[in-house]
């Protein structure tokens, strides 16, 4: 049988953390983790108003989500690294720009999926696969991190789970229009991650993995949930 | 609640797969678009055994081809995602089918319990090798005879001695069928040493060395593509036995008087009603699957929810000896040949 790689290779060397190659990366890497905290907190924040008898518990989310930010940018400061903010603003304006649309138009589910679903299951499967090749400050600031990442996707997931009859529509038209974007984000971003050894074929594979979970737990079944999730593949 | 964990024997039969189940976006796919897709729970299944227990179970495909064997990592992320998907589900004994207990034995994937947030529990999953060796074996002691071969008096090759199934099946023509001699085939000639010593008898040779002597060839290596059998160097009747993954062996020996038998294999003694092995190479579908899936359906009838298979060489007689009865308590039997070809054989005797 052909594979006869060793067995080592499955414990990926550590980049070096020093290089101009790793900082450049990291500079965007890092701008677009700690924007997407922030986004976060804010959507949080939006989304207690159109769930008010839920803002109190959506405000606690919002406040783990900037406590996030913070060990982010400190991990940028611990490799004396500048995150490049526009670049990540630019990065999640097509997402932020739905989200806001789907505010104003009072669209709860829309929402939460883009907010909830899909950003959160970005991020624990980005994290994840970080976390194995962080530096040892960044790989522990991330470990607290992504538990908390799966409380969130958690309170979506509920919320959309006990209004599912009336929410399987607008979830699917708003994944229809919002999965695509993720799946452009990830490839925008891949050469980027590659320089911190975090493979795109895995982060897809993680997301979706992360993202169809949360769709079996709402109630989806295997196959809508793989005609859903095909948008983030095809790419 | 059992489960097993398959993949496509090609990246085409994959496509039609996905095509037939309604995966349309998956049919359509390209080889990297596979090697991002998650692992799939495609199908529950319930069986009843002839004392009319009935146990659940599920289907869980990886999503792995064997076009991705050159991509390490991929092909490890393929495995113990899906085994992770299978823990998650609940499922209380796991099967490893086809590569997929292949790849996780030879990169050690014993080492990478971590799988996200999720520790693997080992005792949730089995290779399946001790069912899959045990069949091996009484295919070899019921169908040898039916073409004239005296077992007593036999020469039985065993390429791929050393691996985990190859030994075990080694002990068992030593210790329990009494074969006349085991020759023993592999690559690594250390191991086999060390078999040879362990077993008190048998001989070295090469392929090309076993082949002409042998009135059995048992198969538990899977071939190289590039292999080529003369077959008129073997001896007449031989019966192949064909455990390696693939089971591609027929495609490589066509001649009278050999015969070749699809090792592994079992039938279910009623019809099974699931869609999945249907899409697989098998003659009868409803009833026919390997061996290494029906030990995890045999363990969850009998309770028994313990890696039963697991590591390299622990497989003994006794293992072998109680899946086996377990196999024919809960009606399964190890796929016979073609009774048809045996017949054949009888007219050129005559």
């Amino acid at each position: 049988m052909p594979v006869a790689e060793s067995t080592s290779a499955l414990r990926e060397a550590l980049p070096d953390f020093t290089t101009p190659a790793y900082k450049d990366a990291y500079s965007r890497i890092n701008a677009i983790v700690i924007e997407g905290e922030q986004e976060a907190h804010d959507n949080y924040i939006s989304l207690g108003t159109l769930i008010p008898d839920q803002a109190e518990e959506l405000a606690r989310l919002a406040r783990m989500e900037l406590k996030h930010m913070k060990g982010f940018q400190a991990c940028a400061r611990n490799l004396d690294v500048v995150a490049d903010m526009p670049f990540a603003k630019d990065f999640f304006s097509p997402l932020h720009g739905n989200f806001q649309v789907a505010l104003a138009e009072g669209k709860v589910v829309t929402c939460l999926l883009i907010q909830a679903l899909l950003i959160e299951a970005f991020a624990i499967a980005a994290y994840h696969i970080y976390i194995p090749v962080a530096d040892p400050f960044a790989r522990k600031i991330t470990e607290g991190v992504v538990q908390d990442e799966y409380t969130h996707l958690n309170y979506g997931q509920e919320w959309l789970k006990a209004n599912l009859e009336t929410s399987r529509n607008e979830l699917e038209i708003a994944n229809r229009q919002n999965l695509p974007l993720v799946r452009q984000m990830l490839d925008q971003v891949a050469g980027d991650a590659a320089v911190l050894k975090m493979e795109k074929e895995g982060l897809i594979e993680d997301f979706l993995i992360a993202y169809q979970e949360a769709l079996a737990e709402i109630g989806f079944t295997s196959r809508e949930i793989a005609r859903m999730a095909a948008a983030a593949l095809v790419g | 609640m059992f489960g097993l964990i398959g993949h496509s024997s090609n990246f085409e039969e994959a496509r039609q797969k996905a095509r037939n189940l309604g995966y349309d976006d998956y049919a359509e796919g390209d080889l990297d678009m596979w090697c991002s897709a998650p692992p799939q729970l495609l199908e529950r299944l319930s069986l009843t055994s002839p004392s009319g227990t009935t146990i659940e179970g599920a289907y869980i495909d990886s999503c792995f081809v064997p076009e991705m064997l050159s991509r390490f990592k991929t092909a490890t992320r393929k495995v113990l995602n899906a085994m992770e998907l299978a823990q998650k589900q609940g499922l209380a004994i796991t099967a490893l089918g086809g590569f997929t207990s292949i790849i996780f034995e030879n990169f050690d994937l014993a080492k990478v319990q971590q799988i996200r947030s999720t520790t693997l529990d080992w005792e949730r999953f089995t290779t399946g090798n001790t069912h899959t060796a045990w069949v091996i074996c009484r295919q070899l002691e019921v169908n040898a005879p039916l073409l004239g071969i005296d077992l007593a008096r036999a020469k039985v090759a065993v390429v791929g001695a050393t691996g985990d199934i190859g030994s075990a099946v080694c002990r068992w023509l030593q210790n329990k069928t009494g074969v006349g001699e085991l020759l023993l085939v592999a690559r690594h000639q250390q191991r086999l040493l060390d078999l040879q010593t362990a077993l008190g008898s048998g001989r070295i040779l090469a392929l090309e060395e076993a082949l002409p002597e042998a009135d059995v060839v048992v198969w538990v290596a899977s071939l190289p593509q590039s292999l080529e059998i003369d077959w008129r160097t073997l001896k007449t009747p031989c019966l192949m036995i064909d455990g390696g993954y693939p089971k591609n062996l027929d495609s490589k020996v066509n001649a009278q008087g050999i015969h070749v038998l699809k090792g592994g294999i079992v039938e279910f003694f009623t019809d099974i009603d699931w869609q999945m092995l249907e899409v697989a190479d098998m003659e009868n579908p409803k009833r026919q699957m390997f061996a290494c899936f029906a030990e995890a359906i045999l363990l969850e009838f009998e309770g028994w929810h313990t890696n039963f298979s697991w590591g390299r060489n622990r497989i003994t007689t006794q293992t072998m000896e109680q899946i086996g009865a377990a196999s024919g308590r809960h009606g399964f039997k190890p796929l016979g040949l073609d009774p048809a070809g045996i017949l054949s054989l009888a007219g050129v005797v005559l």
